[in-house]
C-alpha cells in the first residue's frame, strides 16, 4: 500500500534536500547572529528547515529558495524568539523620518580626512561579530541580508514583509551603526542630524524623477 | 524591458547623493544607472562620494564574510546539525494511510489503549531524548500559545495541522496542574508537541509529546508501575522525567517536582479524548 507513496515521499525529500541543504551554512550563520546563542540557532534551523519541508509543496519551483528558506528562518525567529523579548527597538514607528540624517556627505568628508578609518581589516573577527550581535535586531536582520547573503533590496523586504523603502531606511542606519562600532567610534547622542539631506527610498527617487513604473 | 533612451534625464548633486546608496547596491535599472554615469563623468565631487561609499561597503562586505562567511566557524553549521537534519527529514517521510489516519483521534482505540501501556524500549541508559528534553525544559522557551490568550480548552487543538501526528495531551484535570501553554519543539529529530503546566507551590512541568512508531524512543531510569501502566522514571540535572508510551505516541514528562507528585500526576490522568 505504502510504497508508491514512500517513493513519491523519497523523490520530494531529495528534491527538497538537494535544493536546500545548500543553504544550510548561510541559514546557520544568520541563526547565529539572530539568537546570538549557538544551540538556539541550531534549534532554529532545525524547526525552520522542517517547516520549510511540510510546506515544500507552496514553494513556487524556480524561484529563489533561498530567500524562501530565509523568509522561513526570519518568521519562525520572530514569532517564537523574540515575542517574549522585549528587544523591540524604536526602529519601527515612523522609519522614513528616522532615516533623515547623517548625511552621506559627512562619511564623504570623513573619510576623505582619514580614508583608513573606514579599512576595517584590522578588526579582529571576534570584535566583527560582537559589533553585529550589537546592532538593535531589525537593522542586524538587514544587515546580514545585504551585506552577507547580499540579497537585493527587493529580496529582503520578500524575506521580512517591510517595504523596499523600510529595508533602504534600516539598511543605512545598520550599516552606519555597523560602521561606527567598527571604527571605534563613539556613538554619540548627535548621530542622528538634524541634516535636511537623506536617503531617499527608490521608489520616490523614480517619482520625483518622472519614471514611475517605466521598468519591470 | 525596453530602456527608453528619449526620456534620459540629467541628474544633479542633490539626486546623486539622495541615491548614492541604491546606486553602490546596484539597485538602479540601466537607465538609471546611465543616468547617473553620465552626471559623474561630470562632476569630481559625487564621483568621489560613489568611489568612498564603493570602499566603505567593500571593506564592510570584506569584515562580515571574514568573521562569519561561509570559509569560519562562525558561518559553518556543525556537522551533527546537518546529521540531525536528514535524520529529522527522514522521519517526516511517512506513508498515505498515516497521512490519512492522523487527523482522526481513533477515540475508541484509545480509550481501550490506555489500560495497556506498554514499557519503553529502553536500549541505551543514556536516555539521550530524555537529556533532551529535559534540555529544553530548562531553557524554557517563549510558548507560542498561552492559556492566557486562548484559554486552556484551545491548547491540544493548536497543534492541529502544525505536526504529522495529532498528539493527544492526557487529562491532568483533577491533579492541580494548569496548562499555562504550549510551543511546537522537538527531541532531537523527533518533532514534538510541548504543553506547559504550573504545578502547586511554584513547580513546573514540560510535557513532550512525540510520535514514535518506530519504537525510536529510548529512555534509561527505573521501570515504575503506575496503575495499569509502566512508566520509566529518570532523574537527571535537577529534574525527575517520567516517560511512558500508549500505542505510538511516547509521553515525556519533566519536572522539577518530586517524583511522587509526578507518579501521582501520571496515576489520575486520562487519555483526551
Amino acid at each position: 500500500m505504502g510504497l508508491f507513496d514512500d517513493r513519491q515521499n523519497d523523490l520530494t525529500r531529495d528534491e527538497f534536500e538537494r535544493l536546500a541543504l545548500r543553504h544550510l551554512d548561510a541559514l546557520y550563520g544568520a541563526a547565529v547572529r539572530l539568537t546570538r546563542n549557538e544551540r538556539d540557532a541550531e534549534d532554529l534551523v532545525q524547526d525552520s528547515l522542517l517547516r520549510a519541508y511540510r510546506f515544500f509543496d507552496r514553494f513556487e519551483r524556480g524561484t529563489n529558495i533561498k530567500a524562501w528558506l530565509f523568509k522561513i528562518l526570519t518568521n519562525t525567529f520572530i514569532n517564537r524568539y523574540r515575542r517574549s523579548n522585549k528587544e523591540r527597538t524604536l526602529v519601527d514607528g515612523p522609519e522614513q523620518e528616522a532615516v533623515q540624517g547623517q548625511l552621506v556627505s559627512r562619511d564623504a568628508a570623513d573619510a576623505a580626512a582619514d580614508p583608513e578609518r573606514w579599512y576595517f581589516d584590522r578588526v579582529l573577527s571576534e570584535d566583527v561579530l560582537k559589533a553585529v550581535d550589537a546592532l538593535p535586531i531589525d537593522f542586524r536582520m538587514v544587515v546580514i541580508l545585504a551585506d552577507l547573503q547580499e540579497f537585493s533590496y527587493r529580496e529582503i523586504a520578500d524575506v521580512l514583509d517591510i517595504p523596499v523603502g523600510t529595508v533602504m531606511s534600516r539598511l543605512f542606519r545598520g550599516r552606519r551603526l555597523l560602521q561606527k562600532a567598527l571604527t571605534g567610534y563613539a556613538v554619540e547622542s548627535g548621530f542622528v542630524g538634524e541634516d535636511e539631506t537623506r536617503v531617499e527610498d527608490l521608489a520616490e527617487h523614480r517619482r520625483r524623477r518622472g519614471q514611475t513604473g517605466s521598468a519591470t | 524591458m525596453s530602456t527608453d533612451t528619449t526620456t534620459f534625464r540629467s541628474m544633479d548633486c542633490a539626486d546623486f547623493q539622495r541615491s548614492v546608496d541604491a546606486f553602490v547596491d546596484e539597485e538602479f535599472e540601466p537607465r538609471e544607472r546611465a543616468e547617473a554615469e553620465v552626471h559623474l563623468s561630470g562632476c569630481a565631487a559625487c564621483e568621489s562620494l560613489a568611489a568612498t561609499q564603493r570602499t566603505i561597503r567593500a571593506a564592510l562586505r570584506t569584515a562580515l564574510r571574514e568573521a562569519m562567511g561561509p570559509a569560519t566557524r562562525a558561518g559553518r553549521a556543525p556537522e551533527a546539525l546537518r546529521r540531525r537534519i536528514s535524520g529529522a527529514l527522514e522521519r517526516e517521510r511517512r506513508p498515505l494511510w498515516r497521512r490519512l489516519l492522523t487527523p482522526f483521534p481513533l477515540a475508541a482505540a484509545a480509550a481501550t489503549a490506555a489500560a495497556v501501556l506498554v514499557v519503553v524500549a529502553s536500549h541505551s541508559p543514556n536516555g539521550q531524548l530524555v537529556e533532551e528534553a529535559v534540555r529544553k525544559h530548562h531553557r524554557d522557551l517563549p510558548l507560542e500559545v498561552t492559556t492566557a490568550a486562548v484559554g486552556a480548552e484551545a491548547i491540544p487543538g493548536w497543534f492541529a495541522g502544525k505536526l504529522d501526528f495529532k498528539p493527544k495531551a492526557p487529562n491532568f484535570a483533577g491533579q492541580q496542574a494548569r496548562v499555562v501553554g504550549a510551543r511546537l519543539s522537538n527531541l532531537r529529530e523527533l518533532p514534538a508537541a510541548y504543553i506547559k503546566y504550573e504545578l502547586p507551590r511554584g513547580r513546573q512541568a514540560g510535557l513532550f509529546i512525540v510520535d514514535d512508531p518506530d519504537g525510536r524512543f529510548d529512555a534509561g531510569g527505573r521501570d515504575v508501575e503506575i496503575g495499569p501502566r509502566h512508566v520509566r522514571i529518570i532523574n537527571s540535572r535537577g529534574y525527575n522525567t517520567v516517560v511512558w508510551r500508549q500505542d505510538h505516541t511516547v509521553y515525556s514528562l519533566v519536572s522539577d517536582s518530586g517524583e511522587e507528585d509526578l507518579i501521582q500526576m501520571v496515576r489520575g490522568s486520562t487519555p483526551d479524548p
